[in-house]
Formats: C-alpha cells, structure tokens, sequence
C-alpha cells in the first residue's frame, strides 16, 4: 500500500515531471515554430516591400494647353481649363496651383511637368486675351511659349481595383505627417511597431465603454493589415499582425514605414475604384496636387483615415466638417497650430470639388478609344499595373462643347411621339493632324456603355456624295466646278433584274445644274448619274482611298450612301478631304512615358498622299457651297458668316439616320443622329445631325478654310449655266477656280463699247413709256 | 396695244442690251451691277471682283531657317547633308531665336524677312538642340509640336521630314516632304530642298528613278 502510495508518490512526481518535460518540449517546439513563423513572415515582409509595391494603373492625360501670342483661346476657355485643373485664386499668383484672374489678363503659376520631349518647368505667366485670341504672354526671360500640365483624364484599370498616384514623403504638404501622427498614431516616432501604451489605452477605453471603440493599432500596424492581411478580425491575426509590424520597424525606417502608409492607405471609393494614398485622394477630392493642400484641406484627409466612406465629404457634408474640426482642434492643442489658424481653418468650407465638374467626369468614349489603340501594343497587365503615363490629343474644352450641342440640341427636339429616345454620336478631330480631339458615344456621355461614335454603323446616305464628285473632278478633262449635270429621272438597273429610279428629296427634277450645285443641293439624280457615268467602283475605289476600308457591292444603291459607317470612320473619310487629299490614320494617342518619367513609345503622325491637292481644293470649294447656298445654310446662324465651311449633309431612307460631317480650317466635325432600334427619326441631315453640329461649331470658334489655292489652280469667269467661258463684265458670270490648262477660253465681254451712262438714261425713260402702253 | 408695240419694245431692248452674246435669259430691264454683283458673291468660288485673291505672295518671303535665299553666299540646301546634321545646328537657329538678325556667315542663317512665328521658331530651335543630342524621338516630338501650331508651314515639315528620314524611316520622309511642297508655292528655294529631300526619301526606298526624278524637280526649283 505504502508502496503503491510511495509508487503512487513518485508517480505522481514521476508524471509531474513528464508534464513538465512535455511542456519543456512542446514549448521547444512553440519556440522553434515561432521562430520558423517569424522567419517566414519576416520574408513575406521583406519581399513586399522591397520589390514593387503596387501595381498602379497607367495614367490617360489630354493635350496640354499650350499658350503663346495670337493662339485662338477664349478668356473663359482659359479659366476653365484652370479650374479644371484645380487652380486657386489669389491676388498675385505666386506660387504653383496659384491664378490671379483679371477682366482681360489672367495670370497664372503653372506647375510644370515632365512631357515626352522634355520637362515643363513651374512658372509664373501673364497671359492677356483680346477677344477669342490669346494677344500676348509674359514671364521670366523673354517668354514665347509656355504650357500647361495636362488634365488626367482617366486610368486604366482592371474591373475592380485601386488606384493611387505615388508620392514621396517630401511631397507632402506642411502638417500632413505632424496630424496624422497626433490623430492616428501619437507614439508612432517612439514605439517598435507595436505601442503597449496604446493598446493599454484601449483596453481601458474598451472596458470601460463596453465595447471595442478603440483597435489600438500603430500606424505600423494598419498598414501591415492593408499591406499584407486579409480584412477578417480575429484573435490570430491580430497576433500576426503584430508580428509583422515589429519585424517592418526591424528592417525599415520610420521614413520609410510612412512614406509606404501615406500611399496605402485607404480614402475612399470611386464606383470600382478604390481611392488609395493621400496623393490620389487630393486629387479625387480637391483636384489639386498634395503639395498644394492648404491646412483645412489637409485636415480634412487626415480625418477621413479613420472611415472613409462614413466621414465623405460628398455624401456627409456634415459629418466629415466635424471630424476635420476635430483634427484642428488637437493640432491646436498640441501646438502644432495656433488657437487662430485653427480657427481661420474651421471657418473654411470643405472646398471638395463637385462631381462631375470637368476634372472629375470620366470620358468613357474617348476612353474606349485610348483602351482600343493601347492593346494593340501593351498586354492588359502591364496597361493596369505599370504605372504607365499616357499622353492623348483629347482636348477637354471642345469635348464640353461637344457633349453640350449633343445633349442641348436633343432636349430641344424633345421627345419622340413615341417616346423611345433619340440618340447621337460626335466624333471631332485636327482637320490638319488627324488627331482624336473629342468622341461623344452617345446621349449620355457619362455612360461608358454602347460606344456609337466607334460601334454604330449606319449607312451614311448624302455623305458619300463628295467621293462621288471627287472622282469627277480627278478627271478636269471632262469635269470642273461648273461642268452641267443632269438632274432628270434616271432609272437603272439596280441588280440583276431590279430597276431602280431614284428621286430627289423634294421629289422634284432640277434639268441641268452645274455641278457644284448638284452637290450643294444634295440632288440624288444628279449624283446617280454623275457616279455612273464615272462608275460605281471607282467612287467606291475614291471611298477606299479617303481612308475608310469597306466590302461594298457595286450597287448603284451605293451611290446614294447604302454603304454603312461609323461616325469615326466619316471622321476618317472626311479628314482626308479636310487635309488637302492627305490621308493621316486617326491617332488619339501622342506618346507613353513609363512611371519614371522616360519616353517608352511614340504615335508618329504619318500621312499618305492619296489625291492630289488641286482636286481636293475644287471638292473643297463645292463643298464649301452647301454651306452657303445648299443643304448646310443653317450652319451661318451660328457661325460668323466670314468664316468659311465645308460640309455635306446626309440622311437615310426613311428618315433613320441623320448625319452631318464637315470642317473648317482647323477641326473636323461628325455628327450622327439616330436611334439603337434603327426605327424612324423624322429627321433630315438639316434638321438633326447639322443642329448637334452647329451647336459645337458655333461654341468652338472655328478657323476660316485657308483660300489659298494649291499652283495647279487657276481662276477664270464663266457663265455657271451653261458651263462656258465667259466675261466679268457679263451679268451672271461668276470667277471660278479650275485646274489649270482645263479653264474655258474667256468669252466675249457684255459691256457696251461706249459709255452708255447718258444712252441708258433715256432709255430707261422710253421703257417706262412702253411699260405704260403694256399696262 | 399690239404686235407694234410688242415688236417696238423688242427692237428697244435689242438696242439696248449690248450683251446679246452673253445666252441665258434676257432680262428687260434689271440688268445692272448691283445684282450681278450679288450674284457673283453667292456664286462659285466667293471670290467677287472686288476682293482681288492675296494668297502666296504673303508667305513668299518667309523663307528659311534650312534653306538660305541665295543671297548672302549662303550655299543651297543640299549642302545639308544627313550625315552632316550636328554641323548644322552649330550655325543657324540655335544660336538665337530672334529674327532678322542673321549672321550671314553661317549657312543656316536666319534671313532679315523670316515670317515665322515666336514659337515655331522657338520649336525648331529646340527640335535643332534635340537632334544634335542625339534625341531623335524628342526632336520628333517638338516638330509635330509645331506643326500643331502652324500646319501649313512647310518648314516644319520638311525639318519633320529630315528627322524621319535620320531614323530611317524614308516612306514617311517622302510622304512628308509631298505636304510641304503641298504648302510650298512661290518659294522656289524651300520647293528645291522639299524636292532634294524626297529624292533622297526615294534612294533609301531603293527608288533609283524615282529619285532622279525628284532631282531634276529640285533643280528647276531651285
């Protein structure tokens, strides 16, 4: 028994010391598992943040304004622009962001930035408007030129994804870091990742309060749980949390530790875009570049670390002025500000940018475009991870006014009778540089959904009509400006075994007309005939050669625009014309800079001569007539009528489609109106598309088509009627441009041998008399 | 009221208008200037007598830049030999951008009736400095920076020209030096160096012929 007790004994102790020798092992073990924890997680730190830390998406900017004497640019364009991009008044203009707004001078601090050919350095600009002109700029030096950074128009982003524009810590503004550190994180400076303080001061604060208010985190901490942990919250990953955030304070700097955390951190979301890092959000919120935050602005980002979406300054006005009250009030308490500047700071509006102001609306349709032309040289990954910067020829202020004709001109038509909307579609471009200056895709254009500037193929009706007449007039031994054309009925052969007769819009016949007003009065027999007697495939061949590639049938139905395009293949088409027979492909992009500022690819502009330049001033000029005299007269209510235009009109059977394209000296313009079901418009080219088109013309302030005609143009007059040579002195007659070797020779003159002055006198008095025995 | 009266007036009006040849409809009695005159503005061309046409003559005089007016002792474009470009930019515009104040000495000179515009110019300068560091693409860059600015003006694009034919891309040269001479009336010199170009354009195109044609372009040019 004492056996068994003293057996019992040592077994006891026998069994105690087991169980210590297991602890012993099992905490061996826990050590040797800590450790291997340790290094593990040491490596997953290490590996993050030393490679690249984020993948941000490339970057899509507009054209950069450029200003220098005698550019055409509006005061107001300009003032735009620069609110656009976030500038601030002041009363002198003296640092960058800055502008100093006068009734006929503006001056501004510009940024400066790092273009493709070079950098653009941050100086102070004079620039003084007379009327739609810029008269005169001046700065340091003897300025001739200056530019200013250009508007970031967009990204390039995965589905769902953040986004952020990096900053080093020396870019941030005066008491970014110093709040931060007082609201988020006091000890932050003193402590090793983790704060026994702080998490003893949350622990009291959630005792006592009964809940958890407080996490106790560093900033050392949050930013592991962003960097490196998934969102759940439990005991373990606290615990690695931890772990993490003292082996990150291990192998970096405080420096560096908030450097990362400044760009990290979470500020809000825009649709699928997660808002990260304060350089982003200054933009998202304010428009303006962190560097040029003021201390109310900076307040108010700091606050919102804390919970972006519950302290929005956009969607909780109210609450987000509190919490950034809050902050000024414990900078002032701990005297990083005086009792005053937080105050004067309070006192402040939260100054966030309203959505859908020029800098924060998205342009899904020119977008699309950029998107399109990207993947044929960049895989998706490196388009959404490389921070590429993407330089574009989109020129935000005619987009406004584009997107302004299209929607201000379909609410005047109004609804349709039978309520189904009307749709439409603008594609603008540099009638002399082929770049993409505006695209519109729709209605809406905020809605990145059905792209119908580059996805709606309509048949183009009338607009085919110019290649028609450019191909006559390839031929100046049969063709010139006034050559007659027959408008009677024609009846054809439309395929094998159709008649086809084509008619007139006013469904009446016009006899002979010469031929640049067949044109200009869009007659359809006219233009049937002309292009047979050519011949379909060479008109169709003309298409080709403008620049639009197309698998038509030689129809005669052709003839009249059966064909199908996209507003941005007319753009195309009409460019070519626009640009003296000079085809250019239609570019949106200019070049790519890679996230460190160096030129990774350019856009050359390229041209191919495909008609020569005498042919393609004559179809200017009778395209210049529709404009005055024929089916685009409406285009003069609009615009000063010493600015010369040339256009066509174009409307489909039915009245399906209505189209306009045409350009002035510097833009080419496509307006497209219509509906995704293809039902009926009762709309013509006039009444529809050439609204949309005069709206954007009569805002953009176009430049006069140069009448300076290429050498192989000679003038000489001619009776229009009959298409001969003629006299200035013949009533009538009219000077008109030809090839030369192909002007009619001159016709006798009309003008009495001897004055007639007094003869005319008495004559007139014998008429009166006769007029008086007719009545 | 009859056939006299009738036949009177015709013999009166055939009297009067001396301009039976000129066909159409005779009018009895409205012919007059002011509504021929009205007629002529609306007709083809927009060009009335009274606006005489003041076209090449404005840009006649603005030559220069690459190609020297002959006076001077400057010698002619084909002086600039591709190979030869830093040469080039020592002299000529980098070394100011102010007008009128040519040296004379140096065969890139600005000449005293330059036409171009401050900024333009400005381009070309930097577009010279860009070329001469070996910077094709910035050069590139510069040049169609201009050509925004002035698209018509055939110096841009003949320098725009050169620099594509520098990176070997001699189609687009060629294709590019077209729309200067497009642009190019009344100045012969500027035409020859446009010319000059092409045919060079053409020889890296292995378009022997072509090139010989384009020559002799440039030398009645010239």
């Amino acid at each position: 028994m004492a056996n068994k007790r003293k057996s019992r004994g040592k077994g006891k102790s026998r069994g105690r010391s087991r169980i210590w020798g297991w602890l012993l092992k099992l905490g061996l073990v826990g050590l040797v598992l800590v450790g291997a924890l340790a290094v593990y997680l040491d490596a997953i730190v290490q590996e993050k943040f030393s490679g690249k830390r984020w993948a941000v998406p490339a970057k899509v900017f507009a054209r950069p304004l450029e200003l220098y004497a005698g550019r055409p640019l509006s005061r107001d364009d300009f003032l735009t622009e620069l609110k656009a991009l976030g500038y601030r008044q002041s009363n002198a203009a003296n640092g960058p962001g800055q502008m100093a707004v006068g009734g006929s001078r503006i001056d501004v601090y510009t940024r400066g930035f790092q273009f493709f050919e070079g950098a653009e350095r941050a100086q102070r600009v004079s620039v003084r408007f007379d009327g739609n002109r810029v008269a005169s700029i001046s700065g340091a030096q003897d300025l001739i030129m200056a530019r200013l950074e250009p508007l970031m128009i967009g990204g390039i982003y995965p589905a769902h994804n953040e986004d952020r524009i990096l900053i080093r810590l020396d870019q941030a503004p005066p008491y970014l870091v110093d709040s931060l550190v007082a609201v988020e994180d006091r000890e932050f400076f003193q402590h090793f990742g983790v704060s026994p303080k702080g998490i003893a001061r949350a622990m009291f604060v959630n005792l006592t309060t009964g809940s958890l208010r407080q996490g106790g985190s560093t900033l050392t901490q949050q930013l592991v749980k962003n960097f490196y942990l998934t969102a759940d919250r439990n005991i373990i990953r606290k615990g690695l949390e931890a772990m993490m955030a003292v082996l990150l304070e291990l192998h970096y700097s405080k420096e560096e530790i908030l450097e990362a955390y400044l760009n990290e951190v979470f500020l809000g979301q825009d649709g699928n875009r997660a808002v990260h890092g304060f350089g982003l959000a200054s933009q998202y919120y304010f428009a303006q570049p962190l560097q040029e935050l003021q201390l109310h602005q900076v307040a108010l980002l700091v606050g919102m670390v804390k919970g972006a979406s519950y302290y929005n300054p956009r969607r909780n006005p109210e609450r987000a002025t509190t919490r950034r009250n809050l902050v000024l009030d414990l900078m002032a308490e701990q005297g990083m500000i005086s009792q005053q500047e937080a105050t004067d700071a309070k006192n402040k509006p939260l100054d966030v940018t309203q959505g859908g102001s020029l800098a924060n609306t998205s342009y899904p349709a020119f977008m699309d475009l950029v998107k399109r032309q990207l993947r044929a040289d960049y895989r998706d990954e490196d388009l959404t991870s490389e921070g590429l910067r993407i330089f574009t020829s989109f020129d935000p202020l005619l987009q406004h006014k584009a997107e302004t004709a299209v929607q201000g001109t379909l609410k005047r038509f109004g609804e349709t009778p039978d309520k189904k909307p009307l749709e439409a579609a603008m594609v603008v471009t540099g009638a002399q540089t082929g770049e993409v200056l505006a695209v519109v895709g729709g209605a809406n254009p905020r809605f990145s959904g059905f792209n119908r500037a580059l996805d709606a193929s309509r048949p183009i009706g009338s607009l085919i009509k110019p290649a028609i007449y450019l191909t006559a007039l390839e031929k100046p031994e049969r063709y010139s400006l006034i050559t007659p054309i027959d408008d009677d009925p024609i009846t054809l052969e439309a395929e094998p075994g159709k008649t086809w007769s084509p008619q007139n819009y006013d469904r009446q016949s016009h006899g002979r007309v010469p031929l640049y007003l067949a044109l200009a009065k869009s007659y359809n027999q006219a233009a049937v005939r002309l292009g047979t007697e050519v011949g379909v495939d060479s008109v169709l061949n003309t298409v080709r050669r403008l620049g639009v590639d197309h698998d038509w049938p030689a129809y005669p139905a052709m003839l009249l625009g059966s064909g199908a395009m996209t507003p941005m293949q007319v753009a195309d088409m009409y460019q070519t014309i626009a640009n003296g027979g000079f085809n250019t492909p239609l570019r949106a992009i200019r070049n790519v800079l890679t996230a460190q500022g160096e030129p990774l690819k350019r856009y050359p502009f390229e041209v191919r001569q495909r008609f020569d330049s005498a042919t393609i001033y004559l179809t200017q000029q009778a395209m210049t007539h529709v404009m005055t005299e024929g089916t685009g007269r409406s285009a003069y209510n609009h615009v000063s009528s010493n600015i010369r235009l040339a256009g066509k009109t174009g409307t489909t059977n039915d009245l399906r489609d209505s189209w306009f394209a045409g350009f002035s000296d510097d833009l080419v313009a496509v307006a497209w109106v219509g509906r995704d079901d293809n039902d009926r418009t009762r709309l013509t080219g006039a009444t529809g598309a050439l609204q949309v088109w005069n709206g954007f013309m009569g805002a953009a302030h176009p430049q006069s088509l140069a009448d300076v005609p290429p050498a192989e143009i000679v003038t000489a007059w001619a009776d229009p009627l009959t298409g001969l040579g003629s006299d200035p002195s013949c009533e009538g007659s009219v000077e008109i441009p030809f090839r030369a070797g192909y002007e009619p020779l001159p016709g006798p003159g009309c003008k009495p041998v001897i004055d007639t002055e007094v003869i005319r006198d008495g004559a007139n008095r014998v008429l009166d008399t006769i007029r008086d025995w007719l009545r | 009221m009859g056939i006299r009266q009738v036949a009177l007036l015709g013999a009166v009006i055939a009297v009067l208008s001396g301009c039976a040849g000129s066909g159409g409809a005779i009018p009895v009695v409205d012919s007059g200037r002011p509504v021929s005159n009205e007629d002529m503005r609306t007709g083809a061309g927009r060009v009335g007598t009274s606006t005489p046409q003041a076209p090449a003559t404005q840009q006649d005089s603005g030559v220069v830049v690459m190609v020297p007016d002959g006076q001077g002792g400057s010698s002619a474009v084909q002086s600039y030999p591709l190979d030869n470009q830093p040469s080039i930019s020592s002299g000529g515009i980098t070394s100011s951008p102010a007008v009128g104040s040519g040296p004379g000495s140096s065969s890139g000179a600005l000449q005293a009736d330059e036409q171009l515009d401050g900024p333009v110019l400005a381009l070309l300068t930097t577009a010279r400095q860009q070329e001469s560091n070996g910077d094709l693409n910035g050069a590139n860059a510069s040049l169609e920076r201009a050509m925004r600015i002035a698209p018509r003006e055939p110096q841009v694009l003949y320098r725009l020209a050169q620099v594509r034919l520098s990176q070997g891309d001699a189609a687009q040269a060629e294709q590019l030096a077209r729309r200067g001479l497009a642009y190019a009336s009344g100045r012969p010199s500027l035409q020859a160096g446009l010319w000059e170009l092409v045919a060079q354009a053409r020889e890296q195109q292995g378009d022997a012929a072509g090139a010989e044609q384009a020559r002799q372009r440039a030398r009645v040019s010239s």
